[in-house]
């Protein structure tokens, strides 16, 4: 495929930058791909499913205090910390998947938003052991285990999120083309229809939103001891808002499409805020004008183009009108 | 709550708040409770104001108006702007929710009615999302980043005593004038041939429609009047809170979480759910502290889990 | 043993009696129409027999089971397999992929997270089958949106086919058809059941169409039954000519 081989070079790109790039530059290009993992996080929920969350900041959230607290409280090792902080925000997601899915559209929606609120609110409630306002600072970057090190450097971690990014891509779309990511299209298309046929759509619905609140944890935990420091801003629900529109504006439903929006995003805010004090304007307009007039967004107008060209060759079929995710 | 504090086990536990339980004993233990009853009542005022435009915007056009909490920011910055430049409250409680009315038609009419043949319940939240962030981002260059207010007006200065417990005046205006929009409200809707447009709209558009009217001009309208009413709330609020930027986006929240209580597109539910949350939001912050704003969470979750419907709504 | 078996099955909405006193039985491979004019109670029927509405007296069994009363997903487990008035689909998706995912939800293997290519296989190899038996075959690349009316309603029964069901009902299956798109519809279901191996409930207004596929009619007046019997003998029947027929046809 030809998406196959372009992703593939791209990856290898993304390998060789840092050994040209200055280190603020990749530092802004790693919490890119730490944004765009987040992203495409919820592209799970909103592109395949059709579940609008306002709240995803909660699994950012989880995923970071999590590990920030394991890393400054425990000193375990760097990947252990990872993959706790995972399982943790997997767990918490569980009970919040079951409620939210009690509903559906903008109550579910409201939900989301809801817990993540509420966690915004636990954080000041427990300060003691969250820090309150302040948040945790000092978060480290224990090494091991067997003594492996290299991800303590600038360097060493941009390739720890990028492995890190790259295998929840590729775990999420064979998630996405499994019996069961078939199911979640037919969810996204009629769900009354899917559940007429016999299946147990809120089971699938419960189970995407835990998937996507556990990569949304994995670009958490990688955060936290990225910027060194977890706070409650984390939970806040302009978080939550800011990544929904890099979904929509990268592409809902496609994955690659959030990836590449959340990173070039966040890379165009840090660049553009520093000039001008309207980027907030821009972006929002942006946003506007993509809702109105580009609902595939960016990648979903790219996949659009390419699916044409192969139906333009022989053999191909037709395309469905206005077929955007 | 529950000893975390070190002070036993009651909920009122903590030092702070063993203190206050004292003081009210030795002051006016029903002066007291009345005077936070009427708090109640004010806030529930307020919120009236933003919740019944979103639940009219939402009962007639199944939009989700997300930028609602912005609007009602708007309305407090114009409204300080109005008195700024004529010096008369009056005039601000009258330009500033027209202005923004107006205004809130124009980007039904250009933006928003694009969307309505898509379908899509989504495209609804996201548009109005991205309403939300260009008005907060233009309101911040507009007026600047620096909370202003314009105070509160002279004539509604000062304290009335409930059973010798001082209580603002201004905030017994809220509640006089919060009573009377929404009894104005309900007439217009139940007794006016316009509201029983609004109301025909809501049920069934195409017949009403097929019958001659038009019912783009009913949306339009409706949209404008829910603006209005979350502008005219702003425009009331600023004399107590300040006009400052963060204000949208605490109350788009309160106001969801009330219109979902009462049920979307229940204007009764607006109501009985404004009550329900302020009276949770003022003794809730008394009694459990910081707890109290996941007690309104909280709240939304219990009713949406029993009843996804909310109390009085439609299902969507 | 009748497959399907009604015993005195009634339905009450307040004052109104929908279904009264309806006793009926279907044999297996029969092919059974049940008319009757508007209100007679022949959705209210279809939804007692699915599990959308409980009866409020009489009992419904199905090859010797007991299933009066019990859910729809349930009832749906038992292999019986509806179609509504108004078209159900995935629009976005193909034809063949709506009709996989159709046989799909009757497959163990619908779990699957990742992997799942002998699931994908072998649904796939069910949908195919189920779209050549509706003559939907050269069609089975087309985004469903993009099928004619006809065809769409087509797609929905291939649907049901495909989860191999011991009962087909379909509601009204040729509602809102043109005549072209009507005669086509019936030859395609007419080749699909030629075999006998499913039970089909029909509830139709056009006459024809129930005299082309119909091996016996059940005829439904104000929510009790009227007629019951082979097609022919149905259709010479005074009572129901004069309640129903009007003698037009």
């Amino acid at each position: 495929m030809r998406l196959g081989l372009v992703l593939g070079l791209v990856v290898l790109a993304g390998a060789l930058l840092p050994l040209g790039l200055p280190r603020y530059l990749l530092t802004v290009l790693t919490e890119g791909l730490i944004f765009g993992l987040f992203a495409m996080s919820l592209d799970l929920m909103v592109g395949y499913t059709r579940l609008y969350s306002f709240g995803h900041a909660a699994a950012y959230g989880l995923g970071a205090y999590s590990a920030a607290l394991i890393l400054t409280h425990l000193h375990w090792p760097l990947p252990i910390a990872l993959v706790l902080a995972v399982l943790t925000t997997l767990l918490v997601a569980i009970p919040i998947a079951w409620v939210c899915t009690k509903s559906t559209g903008v109550s579910f929606a409201m939900l989301t938003l809801a817990f993540a609120q509420l966690g915004y609110a636990m954080l000041f409630r427990f300060k003691e052991v969250t820090g309150g306002s302040d948040g945790i600072d000092g978060v480290p970057r224990p090494a091991g285990p067997f003594g492996i090190d290299w991800f303590q450097g600038e360097t060493g971690y941009f390739y720890l999120v990028l492995f890190c990014l790259v295998g929840s891509y590729l775990l999420s779309r064979a998630i996405v083309r499994s019996p069961f990511g078939a199911v979640l299209a037919g969810i996204r298309e009629n769900e009354a229809k899917a559940r007429s046929l016999g299946y147990n759509t809120r089971a699938y619905k419960m189970t995407t939103v835990v998937l996507a609140y556990g990569f949304g944890g994995l670009a958490g935990a990688l955060y936290a001891p990225f910027a060194g420091f977890a706070s409650p801003e984390l939970f806040f629900w302009l978080v939550s808002g800011r990544v929904l529109i890099m979904v929509i504006v990268g592409g809902a439903g496609t994955l690659i499409g959030p990836i590449f929006g959340g990173a070039f995003f966040l890379f165009l805010e840090h660049q553009l805020s520093e000039i001008t004090d309207l980027w907030p304007l821009i972006f929002g307009s942006l946003f506007i004008g993509f809702v109105l007039l580009a609902p595939q967004g960016i990648f979903g107008i790219v996949a659009g183009r390419l699916r044409r060209k192969e139906r333009a060759a022989p053999g191909g079929g037709e395309e469905a009108p206005d077929a955007a995710a | 709550m529950r000893g975390s504090e070190g002070e036993g086990w009651s909920p009122r536990g903590t030092a702070h708040g063993l203190a206050q339980r004292e003081d009210a004993r030795k002051m006016n233990f029903l002066g007291f409770i009345l005077t936070q009853c009427l708090n109640a009542l004010s806030q529930a005022s307020l919120l009236f104001f933003i919740a019944s435009g979103l639940t009219l915007i939402f009962g007639i056009m199944r939009v989700i108006n997300f930028a609602h909490g912005v609007i009602y920011m708007l309305g407090a910055y114009v409204g300080y702007s109005v008195v700024a430049l004529t010096g008369s409250f009056t005039a601000s409680l009258v330009v500033a929710p027209i202005l923004v009315g107006a205004a809130g038609m124009v980007f039904e009419r250009t933006l928003l009615s694009r969307l309505y043949v898509r379908g899509d319940a989504g495209a609804y939240l996201m548009l109005t999302f991205g309403l939300a962030v260009v008005l907060s981002e233009g309101i911040r260059q507009i007026w600047g980043a620096y909370p202003l207010s314009a105070g509160i007006p002279d004539a509604l200065r000062g304290i009335i005593l409930v059973v010798n417990q001082p209580f603002p005046r201004y905030r017994v205006f809220l509640i006089l004038l919060g009573l009377a929009a929404a009894v104005a409200l309900w007439k217009f809707l139940e007794r006016t041939r316009a509201g029983l447009l609004i109301r025909a709209v809501s049920q069934n558009p195409e017949m009403v429609e097929a019958l001659g009217t038009n019912v783009d001009l009913v949306r339009t309208g409706v949209f404008g009047l829910g603006c209005a009413m979350a502008a005219l709330g702003g425009v009331l609020a600023a004399p107590l809170l300040t006009a400052f930027l963060a204000m949208g986006t605490n109350v788009v929240i309160d106001a969801f979480v009330i219109v979902i209580i009462g049920g979307m597109g229940s204007f009764l539910g607006s109501l009985i759910g404004s009550l329900l949350v302020a009276f949770v939001q003022v003794f809730g912050t008394y009694y459990f502290e910081s707890l109290a704003l996941a007690l309104m969470y909280l709240l939304m979750l219990a009713v949406l889990v029993i009843r996804p419907g909310g109390l009085l709504g439609k299902e969507e | 043993m009748p497959l399907l078996e009604l015993k005195g099955l009634s339905r009450r909405f307040g004052a109104l009696v929908a279904v009264d006193a309806v006793d009926m039985g279907i044999e297996a491979g029969e092919i059974r129409a049940v008319i009757g004019p508007n209100g007679a109670g022949k959705s209210t029927l279809f939804n007692l027999i699915t599990g959308l509405f409980r009866p409020s007296a009489g009992a419904v069994y199905f090859a010797g089971a007991d299933i009066t009363g019990l859910p729809a997903h349930q009832i749906a487990g038992y292999g019986i397999a509806r179609t509504f008035q108004l078209t159900h689909l995935f629009p976005q998706l193909t034809a063949r992929e709506n009709v996989r995912i159709a046989a799909q939800a009757r497959d163990k293997g619908r779990w699957q997270l990742l992997g799942g290519g002998g699931v994908l296989a072998r649904t796939a190899a069910l949908a195919d089958e189920a779209l050549e038996r509706m003559r939907l075959s050269p069609l089975a690349d087309r985004p469903a949106a993009l099928l004619s009316h006809g065809d769409q309603r087509l797609l929905e029964v291939a649907m049901a086919i495909a989860q191999k069901p011991r009962l087909l009902m379909l509601d009204e299956p040729t509602q809102g058809l043109s005549i072209e798109e009507t005669d086509h519809a019936v030859d395609n279901l007419k080749a699909a059941l030629a075999g006998g191996e499913l039970t089909m409930i029909l509830v139709e207004h056009d006459m024809e169409v129930v005299f082309k596929l119909a091996d016996n009619i059940t005829v439904l007046h104000r929510g009790h039954v009227i007629a019951d019997g082979p097609a022919a003998a149905v259709r010479a029947d005074p009572v129901v000519q004069r309640a129903y027929l009007g003698g037009a046809e």
